[in-house]
């Protein structure tokens, strides 16, 4: 049973923390929280559909066309929307129901493109493995897999190649980063355009044994920002810590007690964190 | 008389210790003036005595009351005012309302009287009126009153804080780096609005100042910082001789305004 | 002066005679139509408490939770412990106002965005509380066959007759509340508490040094928030004669702030003028439900593209007077826009350092 719940655990947690870093990413560049992000997920699930199922497509193909597909997604809203509303903006707030409209939009569009129903691809390799007796169906064992290499791929990207170390760069002060020749808008695209990806990745990843449905994005937004919460915004290791600790707290709660409740205990439990620590577990102190 | 007296007081931000085992007093009626070199405390010094951050250790005396880690708002209530580095009015507002609001500790009616203006409510506000009117007078920004606070040229600027300072009526006033950013006509004006404050109003200064010049001609007293420690502490010509002094200041390069007045 | 005063003064009594006579008037056999304007007036009463927290500087997507506090009060109370319409509409406000402020205590210490994703997931909290305290709330279930407002008789005398199931009744109770808390909120904008308010939100750290207890006026500011939250829910719910834990979700929430950004910010009317727009033109265009959180979105996504300060600052601006702060908006605004270009930017910066 606790290894169930830890085998569960562990396949949430590591695609959790796939999200939050892309969440995080967009937040640390560009102080804009994206509501978008469980929208990019949801698509990230039908791209995998419609390549994989409907096409007939390899996985890896149908997987590796979240990231253009959301990248694109991505650098239009960087470019076209929030570029502008972050030059004029006045006010935090303003950039913050622009994300809050993308994800509307986002979501009507799959609506009216997909429907209500909830669709589902077909497994990707067959088989249960047996772990000290916890079952782990082998679509999930590949799930842990690839986001522990995508996280790998990730965190390799941001420290150790050039825009990687321009993005850390403008996440810690833009006019800096300005004054070193670093393209600001280049880069900020860039960044949006990686958070995005990352989200779609985790969609189309779990959409191996999640339903994909157009509603699916909003309860996956709430989520991450649970996630951000718990680990720090805009930090790289806080988001994986948030997401891995909230995809483990999940699994528990879902094994032992009823799943809303379990989030119910689990806001609760965000509560009472961020009156200790109001920055999260790894954010810098502010304010 | 001591008005106010630091005692042994440390703020450490994780491994930083920003001020270290600090111990100084002012005297009523006393412009101290608390210099050192960028990053050398003052400014969390100043975040201590007035609540901002809370000390790690160590005790702020306030006319013989300790009010260490007390609410900020109960510290301006007995009487010490603060000024930030950066020059901070309430920048959407204009100028009448920006001394209006910081008058409100002189507003005696509770909120639900000045809820239904009751006549108490109505009273306080003619007062504060006459008041806002007079320390705008006094500051010469009179004929700014109905600007936005943001369109303010930097001098009237600071004059606009100051107003927003002395409102509260302190005893004790602490300016951060008052006369950042003016030239040298301007930091004389600004220098006789300090010395004003404390001849006709009778309010202590602390004063954190990079312009030695200023420093020197101004403060009865200077304390220096380097690293969070107080070095030196004596009249102006006494902190002009001194070995510890001068070497902390050549030992940064950007700070050549020291040498210039030695 | 007096000619814009003049001015306001016969516009506000248009806007009363339209809402007070003519609308009333021309829906009284619309049944429907004239719902619209009640659901209008509950949306605008709820908008005005985002608004406040708004004024305080924080982005409050929490208002969700507490218009569902004071549903689920009013439902609960009348349909179990046997109140009447009027005694459990006023408890409502004020448990949401209790919730509102033991809640404050803790959350308006966040700033930003970490406020905005705390109240957004009290929204989510407090749907998960409704759906699994089942012996109160019947869980997803719901309560329904709420009883409409009876009489209400203070000391033997009636004051307001029982109108049944008379939606003109409705109409009027909806109206009354809605002038009355726009004018209390008006009047606390007015007063130095308003000036308080809007000092919070430019600069918490000069107010605090003012000697104002910034503690407090935040913590009356979001109590008052929750308490409109939850009048306006527990009229919903009375209104609707049921209520189910996805009554107000997260995206209710998001919609009263739409509201507010819509009318405007800066000004008090704003939140109310975007209620009855973005009702009035939804029910306009019925014939494209389906589309009708696409439309939201495209007007959310438009309206901070083109008109960041809302329909206000377009042409009621000049009558309810607020020129000189948009003056001031678009000069900063501009300055921005110049520093972002590569070339001008440049120069600033080698300047400054
Ligand atoms: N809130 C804070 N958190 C962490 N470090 C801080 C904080 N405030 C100040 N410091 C650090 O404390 C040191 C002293 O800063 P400050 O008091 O501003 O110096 P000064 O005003 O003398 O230039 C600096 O190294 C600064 O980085
Ligand atoms: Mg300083």
């Amino acid at each position: 049973m606790v290894i169930q719940m830890i085998l569960n655990g562990l396949m949430l947690g590591l695609s959790y923390a796939l999200i939050a870093l892309g969440l995080t990413l967009i937040f640390a560049i560009m102080n804009i929280l994206n509501f978008a992000h469980g929208q990019m997920y949801m698509l990230g699930g039908f791209v995998v559909y419609y390549f994989y199922y409907v096409f007939g497509l390899n996985y890896f193909f149908a997987l590796f066309m979240c990231i253009p597909t959301l990248a694109l997604i991505g650098v239009i809203f960087e470019k076209f929307f929030f570029r502008r509303v972050l030059t004029l903006g006045r006010r935090e707030e303003s950039s913050m129901l622009l994300a809050m409209g993308t994800a509307l939009l986002l979501e009507n569009i799959a609506l009216i493109a997909f429907g209500y129903k909830e669709q589902g691809v077909p497994p990707l390799i067959h088989g249960v493995i047996k772990i000290f007796g916890g079952y782990l169906p082998a679509d999930r064992a590949f799930i842990i897999l690839m986001s522990v290499l995508l996280i790998i791929g990730l965190l390799v990207f941001i420290y150790k190649t050039r825009p990687g170390r321009a993005l850390r760069a403008l996440a810690q002060d833009k006019e800096v980063t300005y004054l070193m020749g670093v393209d600001v808008n280049k880069i900020t695209m860039l960044g949006f355009a990686v958070g995005a990806a990352l989200a779609g990745l985790a969609g189309g990843l779990l959409a191996l044994t999640f339903p994909i449905f157009s509603g699916s994005g909003t309860p996956i937004t709430i989520k991450s920002f649970l996630m951000i919460m718990i680990g720090g915004a805009g930090v790289v290791p806080g988001a994986i810590i948030g997401g891995f600790l909230l995809g483990m707290v999940e699994s528990f709660g879902y094994g032992l007690i009823s799943g809303s409740m379990t989030y119910l205990i689990i806001f609760a439990m965000i509560i009472l964190l961020l009156i200790f620590r109001p920055q999260g577990i790894m954010g810098k102190p502010w304010g | 008389m001591a008005i106010l007296e630091v005692e042994n007081l440390t703020k450490r931000f994780g491994g930083l210790t920003a001020v270290n085992n600090l111990t100084f007093h002012v005297d009523k009626g006393e412009i101290l003036a608390v210099i050192g070199p960028n990053g050398a405390g003052k400014s969390t010094l100043f975040n201590l005595i007035t609540s901002y951050n809370r000390p790690t250790s160590g005790k702020i005396i306030f006319e013989g009351e300790d009010i260490t880690g007390m609410p900020t708002h109960k510290i301006a209530k007995l009487g010490i005012i603060r000024t930030f580095q950066e020059t901070t009015v309430f920048k959407e507002m204009d100028v009448f309302h920006n001394v209006q609001v910081a008058n409100h500790l002189h507003f005696k009616s509770n909120d639900l009287e000045e809820f239904f203006n009751s006549p108490r409510a109505k009273a306080d506000h003619l007062e504060v009126e006459r008041r806002t009117r007079e320390l705008l007078n006094y500051f010469g920004i009179e004929q700014y009153k109905d600007e936005i606070a943001s369109n303010l040229p930097h001098g009237h600027l600071r004059a606009l804080e100051m107003a927003i300072a002395m409102s509260a009526d302190p005893k004790l006033a602490l300016l951060d780096e008052p006369f950042t950013g003016m030239n040298a006509e301007e930091t004389d004006r600004a220098m006789e609005m300090v010395r004003g404050i404390r001849d006709q109003k009778g309010v202590t200064v602390i004063l954190v100042e990079h312009d030695m010049r200023a420093v020197m001609r101004i403060s009865d007293r200077i304390v220096v910082m380097n690293f969070g420690e107080k070095i030196a502490e004596g009249k102006p010509a006494e902190i002009q001789q001194n070995e510890a002094v001068i070497e902390a200041y050549l030992g940064k390069e950007e700070e050549g305004e020291l040498e210039d007045v030695l | 002066m007096n000619q814009k005063n003049y001015a306001r003064i016969v516009l506000v009594a248009t806007l009363l005679f339209i809402y007070l006579i003519v609308l009333p008037i021309i829906f009284r056999n619309q049944r429907y139509l004239l719902n619209i304007v009640i659901t209008a007036s509950l949306l605008s009463c709820a908008s005005l408490g985002v608004w406040i927290t708004f004024s305080i500087g924080r982005i409050n997507i929490g208002q969700g939770a507490f218009a569902g506090i004071g549903g689920y009060t009013t439902a609960i109370l009348i349909m179990k412990a046997g109140f009447s319409f009027w005694q459990s509409f006023l408890l409502a406000g004020l448990l949401a106002a209790l919730i509102g402020f033991l809640f404050g205590l803790v959350i308006l210490r966040l700033k930003g965005v970490y406020f905005a994703m705390l109240t957004l997931s009290l929204t989510e909290t407090f749907r998960l509380i409704f759906l699994n305290a089942e012996g109160l709330t019947n869980g997803g279930n719901g309560i329904m066959g709420i009883p409409r407002p009876g009489a209400l008789s203070i000391a033997g005398i009636t004051i307001i007759p029982n109108f049944g199931r008379s939606n003109i009744f409705f109409y009027y109770l909806s109206a009354t509340i809605l002038i009355i808390v726009f004018l209390a909120v008006w009047r606390l904008y007015k007063s130095r508490i308003g000036w308080i308010f809007k000092a919070i939100r430019i600069s918490e750290d000069l107010t605090r040094s003012c000697g104002i207890n910034i503690v407090k006026y935040r913590i009356m500011a979001y109590s008052i928030c929750c308490f409109l939250g939850g009048i306006a829910g527990s009229l919903f719910t009375v209104f609707y004669q049921n209520i189910f834990p996805a009554s107000f979700q997260v995206n209710d929430s998001v919609y009263f702030m739409l509201y507010c950004f819509l009318g405007g910010l800066d000004y008090l009317a704003g939140p109310i003028l975007g209620a009855f727009v973005l009702t009035g033109a939804f029910e306009v265009l019925r014939f494209i439900q389906k589309y009708q959180e696409g439309i939201y979105a495209c007007i959310m996504i438009a309206l901070m593209l083109w008109l960041p300060n809302g329909l206000m600052s377009l042409n009621l601006g000049k009558v309810f007077g607020k020129r000189k702060e948009k003056e001031l908006e678009t000069t900063e605004a501009d300055k921005l826009l110049k520093s972002y270009n590569p070339d001008s930017g440049r120069k600033s910066l080698k300047k400054e350092g």
